[in-house]
């Protein structure tokens, strides 16, 4: 089976990235419905129509993205969590969008047969700086959270554990896009030189 | 680019068109447009070496070097690194 052009590998792929690409809308706008109900919830609860108990957690360990808080007091979870939890799912959601609009159009290109272009290698620029903000937000996740739990919670009641401080895959595929990204400059840019050599 | 294809001066001389040239060298009219107008990057042997056998000239007389300003910088950082 042939990797570029029509019918191939690449085709198949792209298709595959058409049906992410709907998912991934549908999960963005189940997490916009998810901070509409929350906002509509924490409004109703300041105008006394409903009960503070309705945000109560059961639960006395949340985990946000790479985060694990567990607590021994009596506070509520939920507020020291949801806004995290919110920035997490919405840093996760949007940069998801934006590498796989990028990769549409890179399999779009692969599959017309023409990979090495300037396009394809600004679409690999913007995946891995997309990967690169997607991970540090990970360390500024972990940082809100413990900051929410020492202003509003109790920090000498509450345990904060991280999850894989280091994810060596993701960083190791971010290097790899760097250099796949100069890697497609380079080959546009002989491309580029060979078409104008008569 | 400092290098300057004179094709349209040797072509006005034989008295011949560009159109001619390109049916009796074998390369399009489109890439023989490319070198006449300088946006060409580079020039094969093969294609000089067909250009000079139909229009009878040397190399040297399709080509000529004028100095740009940027062959001037270069210059300057090659005395600068000497």
């Amino acid at each position: 089976m042939r990797a570029l052009g029509k019918g191939s590998l690449a085709s198949i792929i792209k298709v595959v990235l058409d049906i992410a690409w709907v998912v991934l809308w549908v999960a963005a706008g189940c997490l916009a419905l998810g901070v509409v109900c929350y906002l509509g919830v924490v409004a109703a609860i300041q105008f006394g129509a409903l009960s503070p108990e309705v945000l109560e957690s059961s639960s006395r360990t949340v985990e946000v993205g790479p985060v694990t808080v567990e607590t021994r007091s009596e506070d509520r979870l939920v507020f020291h969590v949801v806004a995290p939890a919110l920035l997490s799912a919405a840093v996760a959601v949007g940069g998801a969008l934006v590498i796989l609009w990028r990769l549409k159009h890179l399999f779009k290109n692969f599959t017309s047969g023409e990979p090495f272009s300037r396009d394809n290698a600004s679409h690999l620029r913007v995946i891995w700086i997309a990967m690169l903000v997607m991970e540090l937000s990970r360390y500024a996740i972990a940082a809100a959270v413990a900051l929410f739990v020492a202003i509003f919670g109790q920090p000498e009641r509450t345990t904060i554990e991280v999850d894989a401080p280091v994810n060596f895959m993701t960083w190791c595929a971010i290097f790899v896009l760097i250099v796949l990204a100069e890697v497609f400059r380079e080959g546009a840019r002989l491309k580029e030189e060979q078409e104008l050599t008569i | 680019m400092a290098i300057r294809v004179t094709l349209d001066r040797i072509l006005l001389e034989r008295r011949m068109s560009l159109t001619d040239l390109s049916e009796r060298v074998g390369v399009t009219l489109a890439n023989l447009s490319i070198l006449k107008t300088g946006k060409a990057k580079a020039i094969r042997f093969s294609t000089l070496n067909a250009l000079c056998r139909v229009l009878e000239c040397q190399p040297g007389e399709l080509l000529s070097f004028e100095p740009s300003e940027d062959d001037a910088e270069l210059e300057g950082a090659d005395q600068v690194a000497e």
